[in-house]
C-alpha cells in the first residue's frame, strides 16, 4: 500500500491475506436505492454490498448522501425506490426496531446518549434486546428479573474493559468529554452484540491521540468478534489504512466502489475530490 | 404557645393539598420524563377519568368500574398514540405541546357529552366528618380530612412505585432513554410506540388517582379540567422531569400558600391562596430555572 499511512509493506501483505480468509458473503445489499425530501433527492439510484467480516468505508464530499444512507440501511428513512438484502432477504422496508433485533447497531454522527443517565446505564440499553423477564420479575428483583440483570451486567462490564472505560462506568455521560462520549456511543452498539456495525464519523472531532484509540478499537471489534463494519469517514488515511473496500458518494450518487486503491486512483474521484469544491 | 395548634393545622391542611397538586403534576412530569411532549391535556385526562368513574360506578360494582375506567384510560392512551403522536413523530415540542392542547378541548367535550356535564358526588366510603389529632396538646385539637390523609398515603405508594419502575426496570431504563433521544433510543431497538403507550397508560392512571382524590373532595365537575393550572407552579418548582419533585414541589406549594394565607393575608386583606404559588414559582424561574431538582440543560453552542 503506497499511501501515507503507516503500515509498512509486509505487514500490509500479510493483513490482506488474513482480510481476505476472513471475508464472507454478502450480509447486506443495497439495490438501486432512492431518496427524496420534497424536491430534494439525497441518494439516486445508489447500489453497492457489504461482506460479512469486512470494513467498508462510505466516504464523500459533505452532502454526499452519506448519512442519508446509514439511515436508509437502519430503517430512519425510508426510501421511494430501491430495496435491501438483509442477510438474504430481500426487505421493501426496513425499521429501527427490526434493523436493532436484526443485529445491525450504529452510531450517530452528532453523539446521540442518553445524556442524564450513567455510561453503565447508557450501555445497558444496548442489551435491551435480549432481555426477557416480565416486568413483575424485574420490578420484584426476582427470578429472571434478578438472573438476568446480574448476566447483563457482567456482560456489559466486559465491553468497559474492552474499551477501556471501566473508570467512568457509574459518570453521567452528559459530564464525559468529547472523545469517551464516543466511545461510550460505540460501547453502547457494541453491547447489541450486531453482525453489521454502522459508524457515522466515528473519528470526527477528535485529536490524534483520540483518533488512533478508535482506529484500534474498531480493528480490534472486527477481528475478534468478527463483527463487520460499515463507516463513514473523513480521514482519508484512517479510511485507506483500516477498510477493505471503499463506496465513494457524491451528491447522492455512486461515484466508485472498490478496495481502496482502486478508489484513489479513479479520476472521477480524484475530480470529486480535488477538482471541485461543495462547500 | 398556644399560637402552634392553628399553624399546625393550617400547616397540615396545606401539605395536604399539597399532595392533590402533586398527583397531577406527576402526570405531567411522566410523560415530559418519558416522550419530552408536554402534555397539557392531563387536567381534562383528571376530569375524563374521574367522570368515566363516577358515572360507571353508578351501574356497576364500585371495584369493577374501576377496573373498566383504567381500560378506557389506555384506551385513551392508546388513541392518543396513535391518531396525534405517531403522525407528529420528530417534530418540534412546541407543536406536539399544541396537539395536546387540541386533545385537552376535545377531552373536556366529549367527556361531558357521553356522561353528562352536572356535578356528580363521588363517594369512596372515606368518612367525611374530619378527625381530630392531639386533642389532649391543643386545645380542640388538629383538624385533619381523612380524604386528605388518603390522598396522601395512595400518593406516597404511586411515588415509591414509580421510582422502583423507572430505576430498577428494564422498561423504565428504556423510558429514560426515550426521554433522552428518541432515534438513539430506536437504534438500540426500543419500539418508541410501546413506550409511549406504556407512558400514556400510566400517566393516565395517574390522572384517575388525581380523579378520585379531587373528585371526592369537590366533586366531579368540569372545573377538575383547570387543576392542570394548579399543577404548573409544581412543576417550575419541582422541575419537569423529577418525580420526587412533583411531590415535594406539591408539597412546599401546598404548605406554602396556606401558611402566607395564614400569615400574610390578615395584612393584606387575604386572597394569597390564589397567587402564591404562580409567584413563588416565578421567582424559582428566575433563580434555578431547571426547577428544585430538574436535570439541568447544558448545550453545546
Amino acid at each position: 500500500m503506497a499511501t501515507a499511512t503507516v503500515t509498512p509493506p509486509r505487514e500490509a501483505a500479510e493483513r490482506s491475506v488474513r482480510r481476505a480468509r476472513q471475508i464472507g458473503e454478502v450480509l447486506l445489499a443495497v439495490e438501486n436505492i432512492s431518496l427524496r425530501f420534497g424536491g430534494v433527492r439525497a441518494l439516486s439510484n445508489v447500489s453497492f454490498d457489504i461482506r460479512r467480516g469486512e470494513i467498508r468505508a462510505i466516504i464523500g464530499p459533505n452532502g454526499a448522501g452519506k448519512s442519508s444512507m446509514l439511515n436508509v440501511i437502519n430503517g430512519f428513512y425510508q426510501p421511494q425506490e430501491g430495496r435491501i438484502i438483509w442477510k438474504g432477504r430481500a426487505l421493501s422496508r426496513m425499521r429501527p426496531y427490526d434493523a436493532a433485533k436484526g443485529g445491525i447497531a450504529r452510531t450517530f454522527q452528532n453523539i446521540a446518549l442518553f445524556k442524564g443517565m450513567s455510561t453503565l446505564d447508557n450501555i445497558m440499553t444496548g442489551r435491551i434486546l435480549k432481555m426477557r423477564a416480565s416486568f413483575f420479575e424485574q420490578a420484584l428483583w426476582i427470578g429472571r428479573g434478578k438472573s438476568e440483570e446480574l448476566r447483563e451486567r457482567a456482560f456489559v462490564e466486559r465491553i468497559l474493559d474492552f474499551l477501556e472505560i471501566t473508570h467512568i462506568r457509574h459518570v453521567p455521560v452528559g459530564k464525559l468529554p468529547y472523545g469517551l462520549q464516543k466511545r461510550v456511543e460505540l460501547a453502547r452498539a457494541l453491547a447489541m452484540e450486531p453482525e453489521l456495525l454502522l459508524l457515522d464519523e466515528p473519528m470526527a472531532g477528535m485529536n490524534l491521540e483520540e483518533k488512533e484509540d478508535m482506529c484500534r478499537f474498531i480493528l480490534d471489534v472486527n477481528e475478534e468478534f468478527g463483527t463487520t463494519v460499515a463507516l463513514i469517514e473523513h480521514d482519508m488515511s484512517v479510511v485507506m489504512d483500516i477498510s477493505d473496500r471503499v463506496v465513494v458518494l457524491d451528491y447522492g450518487r455512486l461515484l466508485a466502489d472498490g478496495t481502496p486503491e482502486e478508489v484513489r486512483n479513479d479520476p472521477a474521484v480524484i475530480e470529486a475530490y480535488l477538482g471541485v469544491s461543495h462547500g | 404557645m398556644a399560637e402552634l395548634g392553628p399553624v399546625l393545622e393550617v400547616f397540615l391542611g396545606g401539605l395536604m393539598s399539597g399532595v392533590l397538586y402533586a398527583l397531577v403534576a406527576l402526570g405531567f412530569v411522566l410523560i415530559f420524563k418519558a416522550s419530552g411532549v408536554f402534555n397539557f391535556a392531563q387536567g381534562a385526562m383528571v376530569l375524563f377519568a374521574a367522570l368515566s368513574l363516577v358515572r360507571l360506578s353508578e351501574w356497576l360494582p364500585f371495584g369493577v368500574a374501576v377496573l373498566l375506567t383504567i381500560a378506557i384510560m389506555i384506551a385513551l392512551a392508546w388513541a392518543v398514540e396513535r391518531l396525534v403522536l405517531r403522525p407528529l413523530v420528530g417534530q418540534h415540542g412546541l407543536i406536539l405541546f399544541m396537539a395536546t392542547i387540541g386533545v385537552t378541548f376535545f377531552l373536556d367535550g366529549f367527556g361531558q357529552t357521553i356522561w353528562g356535564s352536572n356535578v356528580y358526588q363521588l363517594d369512596l366510603g372515606i368518612p367525611a366528618s374530619p378527625w381530630f389529632l392531639f386533642e389532649n396538646l391543643f386545645p380542640g385539637g388538629i383538624l385533619v380530612s381523612p380524604i386528605d390523609v388518603f390522598a396522601a398515603v395512595i400518593a406516597g405508594t404511586l411515588v415509591v412505585a414509580l421510582s422502583i419502575f423507572f430505576h430498577s426496570t428494564k422498561i423504565g431504563r428504556a423510558l429514560r432513554a426515550v426521554a433522552d433521544d428518541h432515534q438513539a433510543a430506536q437504534s438500540v431497538g426500543i419500539p418508541l410506540n410501546q413506550i409511549w403507550l406504556i407512558v400514556w397508560s400510566t400517566a393516565g392512571i395517574v390522572a384517575l388517582v388525581a380523579g378520585m382524590a379531587w373528585g371526592t373532595k369537590l366533586g366531579v365537575q368540569f372545573s377538575l379540567s383547570l387543576i392542570a393550572l394548579k399543577a404548573l407552579p409544581v412543576l417550575i418548582l419541582g422541575g419537569l422531569t423529577s418525580i420526587p419533585g412533583a411531590i415535594i414541589g406539591g408539597l412546599i406549594i401546598g404548605a406554602g400558600e396556606k401558611l402566607a394565607e395564614f400569615y400574610i393575608g390578615p395584612l393584606i386583606g387575604g386572597g394569597i391562596e390564589y397567587w402564591f404559588a404562580y409567584v413563588l414559582a416565578l421567582a424559582v424561574l428566575l433563580v434555578r430555572p431547571q426547577g428544585l431538582f430538574g436535570e439541568k440543560i447544558i448545550e453545546r453552542v
